[in-house]
């Protein structure tokens, strides 16, 4: 008899089906990836499509960062496919009705805008660097440049409206990306846990403040390891960003979970049960407690308070690492929180995670931290970094 | 415009052409045919080959078996149920025999919480003690065939016949020794098929078949009402034959006939409680050697040694013949 | 003066040359399109020019609306559907995967809600001897039963299926006779499926690496054959036919009981009618 991975133990009743859990650690690592995206670019959106300046010292890293996760984004589906081989079915003859069918274009779609705004972001450097380089990296610069050393205000004036344009349509796009996750959730009848109507809501604004953390994060790290100030007034943004949102995603999945026990709806007790039982740790000790009213409060504290300084950095960057947990343990307690309370609303089942396998934690935490690598190589490629020479003028700013 | 936006443009709408080419080259013949998905993948399920191929199949080379199992009770328990899927049969070779009857009649036959009370359904150990089921039950043709009749005879005609009988079956169905049974309580039904029996020959008997070739159809309904009539008694035997305590065991086997004490719960078959323990030796005897016919009595003691059927005649002659 | 004619000239085939782009990137598109639509029109004429029956020649789908019936007041719970339908449909061998399965729903005495179990349950897989083979244990020997039952159930075929609705692909569809088919050359194995479908019917199949349910034997109803479960059913619980036949066993089903379906809140609209089930089934 051979042995599956995600057979699961169990109590009470569950259908015989169900005793192979379907969804495993790897569809927790895709929506966090696609939150990252989302949260990131929606950074470099307030700069670059609303023009807060504040956000100017942050803003490349967030697009190079967003580029970085969202090329690793199809990693974990893939791993998760029985034929990833014909994963471009989805392409081919997508089925509109299924939320799953919309990926391939949103994905696609979402990469090229990416690509996009950052070769124009970098055009200048790109230039620079086809006209100082030789050999096989100067062709590969000019073959980027497109042939083209135009830096013209002119062409400059072209850029910066491609800029926006693609800032604007982003955003939208990045929210799609990532809010039809939560919709491929949210529509199933089958899973009461699941099926709510907040559930993109939820986890459009969940990611928003994983991809803030994660670019506060990011943003303190580089600093750090380049050795120069941290813009305090870039930080304080960022640290705003993360306390409304990260308030208003509290609100709106203590409302989701409210609504599910206040309604009563039939299968509510066994929801009831598993919440306070096997899922209270990870639920409202972990991603509530730990990850979000620590944060919230430290967060309050410092805007009340006006801190500056170390203390500043130190406050918001704790906070950005606890919010980045407080997300991660949201897409792991809806995922697999979701598959362990069973159908018959009569059990609950205990979800396996191996170490070593296909789609055991070994490799999800390697797709998860690969995109980290992917970036440290990128920022050598287009540096992000603030210099005169590598930019020109933003839109509305006064200097560089 | 500027020359590296015109590139762009030109370098996008290229890359969308190419996309349009390769859904158009890579989808698959027969998509939306019917509808959103492939349509040739229906005629492929509908090809696949059926595994089980019901009963008819298998009339076409066991036509007397079907003819038999479509006459009786299990008729809505196919062929491949008990013996497996008829794929590949004959041509791979036979069909497996179930062995262990045990394991498979109790699928469906042990009496089990939940099973309708139409079904069927026995407690095992009671019933059988653990036997193969198909020592006594046909698979095909399962239910015994007890000629369950309800004998209406005058008592009064009985008594005045059964004079006859009382210099072997005492005068009040009591015998006098114990190589001739008690008939006294004995079931009517049973008594009338056994009298039948001998008068048409179906069962042998140097002393019962002249005697019973005597008597007509209307004095063996009424000899069997008057023998049924009478007060049945249990006589402890002086003679020491056998070990009631080994037969007791042995007889687990016998109840779901014969009752666990030896009062038969159908009619059809003959209590045994009180009976005579050399009458019951002589008749297991005559059984096991085909002297005595009865089909479903010869498989139940074909096991049976000698030392068993002193033990069995011991429990039940001791047994209370009054429930 | 002349300057604003060399202008209004410049303008002009300034605004040609882009009008000139538009029209190619415009026609690039349009060919590319048009390939496609003349690719899947060219295939639908193909295929209908061919005529004849469709899925095969001598059973044509249009004719037919399949529909399944379930007695659970005859049901006895011993289990051979669901070993011929791992037979006929080389259904994973093991406690875990199943396109048919029964339930047993039992009430002791005081209690208020069922137990039940099924062949997942490893006190059952004990009775049996090993995963391979299906055996309700009897235990509840010993105790006061104050209601018993036993639930066989299957794909509900819905009419409305949840499935097919969330399939990315098209992998899984429902067919014009109304059985909800996998085309295993076509699923790419996401599992969305599994997760929609409210009854649980469906399941992966690891070797083959795409998901997989029950089809009421769709290979065997098309040649005039019962579903291996249906046919071997001892005592009729289960009953199969076509709707559009008033006389066949399942419209009969139908119209002589008060028959329910499993879920109805769901919308999904079930073709499996259940006889004798208890407020506690689901």
């Amino acid at each position: 008899m051979e042995t599956f991975i995600d057979l699961a133990p169990y109590t009470g009743y569950v259908y015989p089906n169900e005793t192979v859990i379907p969804w495993t650690v790897l569809i927790v690592v895709y929506p966090y990836l696609t939150g990252l995206v989302a949260g990131a670019f929606t950074v470099s959106s307030l700069y670059h499509a609303f023009g807060m300046q504040r956000f100017q010292p942050a803003a490349r890293l967030a697009l190079l960062t967003a580029l970085c996760f969202m090329i690793f984004v199809p990693m974990p589906l893939l791993l998760h496919l029985g034929h990833p081989e014909r994963a471009f079915n989805t392409m081919l003859t997508p089925h509109w009705t299924s939320a799953i069918a919309v990926f391939g274009f949103f994905a696609g779609f979402y990469v090229i805008l990416l690509m996009l705004e950052i070769w124009f972001m970098f055009r200048p450097y790109i230039v620079r660097q086809a006209q100082l380089t030789s050999g096989l990296a100067g062709r590969l610069w000019h073959v980027a440049s497109l042939g083209s050393y135009d830096l013209s205000p002119k062409a400059m004036r072209y850029d910066e409206k491609w800029i926006f344009a693609l800032a604007v349509i982003g955003i939208p796009a990045a929210h799609g990306l990532h809010g039809y996750v939560g919709f491929l959730f949210g529509s199933l009848k089958s899973r009461e846990w699941w099926s709510s109507d907040l559930m993109p809501v939820v986890f459009l604004f969940s990611a928003v403040i994983s991809g803030v953390a994660l670019l506060i994060v990011l943003y303190v790290l580089s600093c750090k390891v380049r050795k120069i100030a941290i813009d305090l007034e870039c930080l304080k943004g960022l640290a705003y960003v993360l306390w409304g949102f990260a308030m208003f995603t509290l609100v709106l999945e203590g409302l989701e979970f409210a609504n599910i026990v206040y309604k009563g709806r039939e299968g509510v007790e066994m929801i009831v049960e598993y919440v306070t039982g096997p899922l209270l740790v990870p639920f409202f000790i972990l991603q509530f407690s730990i990850g979000a009213l620590i944060p919230l409060a430290v967060l309050s504290y410092m805007i009340w308070r006006g801190t500056t300084g170390k203390a500043l950095i130190v406050g918001v960057t704790v906070s950005a690492l606890l919010v980045l947990f407080q997300v991660w343990m949201m897409r792991w307690n809806v995922v697999i929180g979701g598959q362990e309370i069973a159908k018959t609303g009569k059990g609950l089942l205990s979800y396996q995670l191996v170490l070593l396998h296909r789609e055991g934690l070994l490799t999800a935490v390697s797709v998860a931290v690969a995109p980290l690598l992917l970036l440290w190589a990128a920022v050598r490629v287009l540096p992000p970094w603030q210099t005169t020479a590598t930019f020109s003028p933003s839109p509305d700013a006064s200097a560089t | 415009m500027p020359k590296h936006i015109v590139r762009l443009i030109v370098l996008l709408v290229a890359s969308g052409a190419v996309a349009l080419i390769a859904k158009w080259y890579f989808t698959v013949e027969s998509f939306y045919e019917y509808g959103h998905y492939r349509a040739g993948s229906v005629p492929e399920i509908a090809a696949q080959e059926p595994v089980y191929k019901t009963a008819r199949y298998c009339q076409s080379c066991h036509s007397e078996r079907h003819a038999q199992w479509s006459a009786n009770n299990h008729k809505s328990v196919t062929c491949e149920t008990c013996h497996g899927a008829a794929q590949g049969h004959p041509e791979k070779g036979k069909l497996p025999i179930p062995a262990d009857t045990v394991k498979l009649c109790t699928l469906c036959h042990e009496a089990m919480a939940g099973r309708p009370g139409t079904q069927p359904q026995i407690a095992l150990a009671q019933h059988s003690g653990g036997q193969q089921c198909k020592v006594c039950h046909n698979p095909h043709a399962p239910k015994i065939a007890a000629a369950v009749i309800k004998v209406t005879g005058d008592v009064a005609a009985g008594r005045q016949r059964a004079a006859a009988c009382a210099s072997c079956h005492g005068p009040e169905g009591i015998s006098p020794n114990d190589t001739w049974p008690n008939l006294a309580g004995q079931s009517a039904a049973y008594l009338a098929r056994i009298l039948a029996a001998y008068k048409s020959g179906d069962q042998k008997d140097v002393m019962m078949t002249p005697l019973a070739q005597a008597l007509s159809d209307g004095d063996v309904r009424n000899l069997a009402a008057y023998y049924a009539s009478l007060t049945c008694r249990t006589i402890p035997s002086t003679a020491r034959i056998g070990d009631a305590a080994a037969g007791k065991a042995l007889a687990k086997n016998c109840a779901a006939c014969h009752g666990a004490t030896g009062t038969a719960g159908n009619p059809g078959w003959p209590h045994l409680a009180g009976q005579k323990a050399g009458y019951l030796v002589n008749v297991l005897k005559a059984f096991r050697g085909g002297l005595r016919k009865d089909p479903m009595m010869a498989a139940v003691v074909r096991g049976l040694s000698d030392a068993d059927i002193d033990n069995l005649a011991a429990y039940y002659a001791v047994q209370s013949c009054r429930p | 003066m002349k300057r604003e004619a060399i202008n209004s000239l410049l303008a002009r085939r300034t605004f040609l040359r882009k009008i000139g782009r538009a029209a190619t990137c415009a026609g690039a598109i349009v060919a590319a399109g048009a390939l496609g639509v003349t690719k899947t029109v060219a295939a639908k004429g193909e295929s209908s020019s061919s005529g004849g029956s469709f899925p095969t020649k001598d059973y044509d789908w249009t004719k037919h609306q399949w529909a399944f019936g379930v007695d659970a007041t005859k049901c006895i719970g011993c289990l051979r559907c669901v070993e011929a339908c791992k037979r006929e449909n080389d259904v994973p061998g093991d406690a875990h995967h199943f396109r048919t399965w029964v339930e047993r729903y039992v009430y002791l005495e005081g209690d208020k809600r069922a137990r039940i179990d099924s062949h997942h349950d490893p006190v059952n897989i004990e009775a049996s001897g090993s995963e391979r083979e299906f055996r309700f244990a009897n235990r509840y020997q010993g105790a006061k039963v104050e209601k018993a039952f036993f639930v066989p159930k299957l794909c509900n075929q819905c009419t409305h299926p949840a499935c097919v609705q969330v399939c990315p692909t098209g992998a899984t569809y429902r067919t014009q006779d109304g059985v909800v088919l996998i085309d295993h050359k076509y699923c790419i194995g996401c599992q969305y499926c599994v997760q929609a479908c409210p009854y649980g019917a469906r399941f992966y199949r690891p070797k083959e690496r795409v998901t997989d349910k029950c089809t009421w034997c769709y290979h065997r109803i098309t040649k005039g054959l019962e579903p291996a479960c249906v046919e071997v059913c001892p005592v009729g619980a289960r009953i199969f036919g076509d709707r559009n036949d008033p006389q066949s066993p399942i419209s009969l089903f139908i119209r002589n009981n008060r028959v329910q379906v499993l879920r109805p809140e769901t919308g999904n609209a079930p073709n499996v009618f259940y006889v004798g089930i208890d407020k506690e089934v689901s």
